[in-house]
């Protein structure tokens, strides 16, 4: 077959490795795909210079030529990001190619993962690149709510302690108002609030998780609390159950608040109780708090259960096995 | 659209599996090459799933797909996600040998399908694959994909690798620890805490909530519970604990009416706000939430994280983890399966992500498992956590390693 490699001067000197799909053993091969010609050529040259280790720019080249055709092979990107590191390449222009690529994918993990080994490199980046966030932000002009681009920030806050940069807490604040539904900005404006800021601890959103010596009861919550930052956080998700009632995000970001503070649900009774009168019901999401702070009340049980029955009955009867549920439970609790 | 007795349609999914099975897979299918291993999987399991895995595949078959299972895997230990990193024997070496690792999902799902096809085993090198284990547990102890460069760990700090990780302990440790002396367990404990650490505030698992992450957390845990007898009991699995409260009121919140990404305007509705006057005043000013007619929703699936739309797959991710939980029924069945039926099922087979979407493997195997879940008939039983045939199961606890 005439290929693009196999007529290249500057890939003579390789043999191609064939894939050996395990027939000529007499395996039958399962999810066989009809490769494009250009990817089994490709692939084969890639076999070659990987199995001998080659650190070059030609094989630079073609690893390139593999991810266009398979952004998610597990070793290419591997396999590319230490032939950079090798060649002492420049890895802006690096972050620039994947900029076009990442655009190009929306949705793929390793191209996110490349980025991250990238800007782990203490020495090209001993701070924080400040046109990062400019082209996440363009990644979220594509899909504010892409899942690994979020993953990857959630990274970046962590390894160059970016909790407190204003510019952090500008574009969660940009994309909320513009969509304040977009739950994945609720997500990333607690991670810089209350977040675990002691980066040993596992890479995740729970506020003091603690190891296991950890009491359940503890996790959750914060070990010294700032009371007004607390505070403003609670105006902040009112301000925008304002806007849009029914928007669950603000209210269980309001949980949130409150667990990491060590505050109870009780103390937005009176904020939360303005949205449910008899016959007008202003949010569904008030009528569930209402139920919890009932729910806990002794001698307020059977107020909880017809907080949930309105819920079942009236406003959400996709979940009524779940107010059920939810309503046996009080039952039991009071028998 | 409004059948009201909606039906499954056993023969053109049989048929779906088998092209699937038998015949190339698309050109489009090339930017999961790396994924064969677990596409292999939702084409066996999926006829396993329907019953005819025996039926239309013959012994000689089976065996050629056993062989081929094994082709993938390391002599080091573990298995490729697909042949395509094999350089040929005799040209491995220290050097090159990270360019042609044993993946983490990879190696879980070729053990799967070795017991989808009724394999023992035996030629799976328990001992060296048991031995890598360890190898791609971080010090926070989560796991990675693969052992790259130097011993380094390669991949994303993931919750899919946690979960496939426990789940090749699962199948290869057993109960017994027979054949296995001086071959270290993984940092179980260390395991533990990063999967509790990942629950955040609103119930969900992972750093940014999602239910297939939710799904691996959940099923790491179940699998470390399965094989160990002297636990201590874990609050996310325990019911009445904080955490599973949490989880489960996360989980049963999923469920949606929302089936199509909506019209940019009204995504975007919200109310023009006033910041004059006290804050009762600017909630009694609010509209008041029209009740919702039950008999207006026929069709309900899941979406993946709050404020998304449905998609075919979260039926299982949420499903299944909520069957782990013991509470699936906090789900509305009925909607579910008029979701799946009448609006992701394919014509030609098969499930699509969404309405009209053409059908994937993927979509197809996970809306097929939530039906099974549900009773739906000519579907055999499966095992939520390891997402297969409860026969396989079984098949698995009478390995020798299984008899304590």
């Amino acid at each position: 077959m005439e290929g693009e490699y196999s007529t290249d001067p500057e890939w003579a000197s390789v043999t191609p490795i064939d894939l050996d799909d395990g027939s000529s053993s007499g395996a039958m091969p399962l999810a066989t795909i009809a490769y494009p010609a250009e990817y089994l050529e490709a692939t084969s040259y890639l076999r070659a210079v990987m199995a001998a280790n080659e650190m070059s720019e030609r094989a630079l080249n073609l690893t390139k030529d593999v991810i266009s055709m398979n952004p998610a092979h597990y070793t290419v990107w591997i396999y590319r990001a230490k032939i950079l590191f090798a060649l002492d390449k420049d890895l802006n222009e690096e972050l620039s190619w994947l900029n076009d690529v990442s655009l190009k994918y929306l949705k793929n993990y390793q191209i996110w993962h490349h980025r991250q080994v990238l800007l782990s490199s203490k020495a090209h980046f001993p701070t924080f690149p400040p046109k990062e966030a400019d082209f996440l932000m363009e990644m979220f002009a594509q899909d504010s709510k892409n899942y690994h681009v979020w993953t990857y920030r959630h990274w970046l806050v962590r390894h160059f302690r970016l909790w407190d940069q204003p510019r952090e807490l500008e574009d969660v604040e940009f994309l909320l108002k513009a969509d304040v539904r977009n739950n994945s900005a609720w997500n990333h404006r607690y991670m810089l609030r209350f977040g675990p800021r002691d980066t040993s601890l596992p890479d995740a959103g729970m506020v003091n998780a603690g190891d296991l010596s950890t009491a359940p009861t503890e996790k959750g919550k914060l070990s010294v609390v700032d009371e007004d930052l607390v505070d403003g956080e609670l105006k902040f998700a009112q301000e925008a159950i304002l806007r849009a009632p029914e928007n669950r995000s603000p209210w269980w970001y309001a949980r949130g608040v409150l667990r990491a503070a060590g505050r109870g649900l009780a103390e937005w009774e009176g904020f939360v109780s303005g949205f449910v009168s008899e016959g007008a019901v202003k949010s569904s999401h008030a009528v569930e708090w209402l139920a919890d702070v009932f729910a806990e009340r002794a001698g307020k049980e059977a107020e909880a259960v017809r907080m949930l029955t309105m819920l079942k009955e009236k406003f959400d009867p996709i979940r009524k096995n779940y107010w059920d549920y939810r309503i046996r439970k009080l039952d039991q609790a009071v028998a | 659209m409004t059948d009201p007795n909606p039906t499954f349609n056993t023969e053109r999914h049989v048929k779906y599996y088998l092209r699937c099975l038998k015949t190339f897979l698309p050109s489009a299918y090339t930017s999961n090459d790396s994924n064969r291993m677990l596409l292999a999987y939702l084409t066996l399991s999926g006829l396993d799933v329907l019953g005819v895995l025996q039926s239309k595949t013959t012994p000689e078959e089976r065996q050629g797909y056993i062989d081929w299972l094994y082709h993938c895997q390391l002599p080091s230990g573990g298995f490729r996600g697909f042949p395509g990193t094999d350089f040929g024997s005799g040209k491995r070496n220290k050097d090159n040998e990270a360019w042609d690792p044993a993946n983490v999902p990879a190696t879980f799902f070729a053990l799967v399908n070795l017991l989808i096809l009724g394999d023992d085993l035996s030629r799976v090198k328990r001992r060296e694959c048991l031995e890598w284990l360890p190898k791609v547990q971080r010090a926070d102890g989560s796991f990675g994909e693969l052992v790259g460069p130097e011993g380094s760990i390669g991949g994303p700090r993931d919750l899919r690798y946690c979960c496939c990780a426990a789940g090749i302990r699962y199948v290869l440790r057993g109960r017994s620890e027979t054949g296995l002396e001086g071959v270290p367990d993984i940092d179980v404990l260390g395991f533990i805490s990063f999967i509790e650490a990942c629950q955040t505030y609103d119930g969900g698992m992972a750093e940014s909530p999602f239910c297939g992450h939710t799904y691996c957390a959940v099923g790491s845990l179940d699998f470390l519970r399965r094989t160990s007898n002297d636990m201590k009991p874990l609050p996310l699995l325990s019911a009445g604990s904080n955490q599973s409260d949490a989880l489960i009121t996360w989980l049963a919140s999923r469920q949606t009416a929302q089936l199509e990404e909506p019209e940019e305007d009204e995504d975007e509705k919200q109310l023009e706000v006033t910041d004059t006057g006290s804050l009762d005043d600017r909630v009694r000013g609010l509209p008041n939430v029209q009740p919702i007619g039950a008999d207006t929703i026929s069709c309900a699936g899941f979406n993946g994280r709050c404020n998304k739309y449905a998609d075919t797959c979260y039926s299982f991710w949420n499903g299944a983890t909520l069957m782990m939980l013991d509470q699936y029924s906090v789900v509305d069945e009925v909607r579910n399966r008029r979701y799946l039926l009448e609006k992701t099922q394919h014509l030609v087979g098969g499930f699509g992500k969404g309405p009209g979407d053409p059908p994937d493997l993927l979509h197809s195997y996970f809306g097929m498992v939530s039906l099974a879940f549900q009773g739906e008939a000519g579907l055999s039983p499966v095992d939520p956590t390891m997402g297969s045939s409860e026969r396989t199961v079984r098949h698995l606890e009478s390995l020798p390693w299984w008899q304590s």
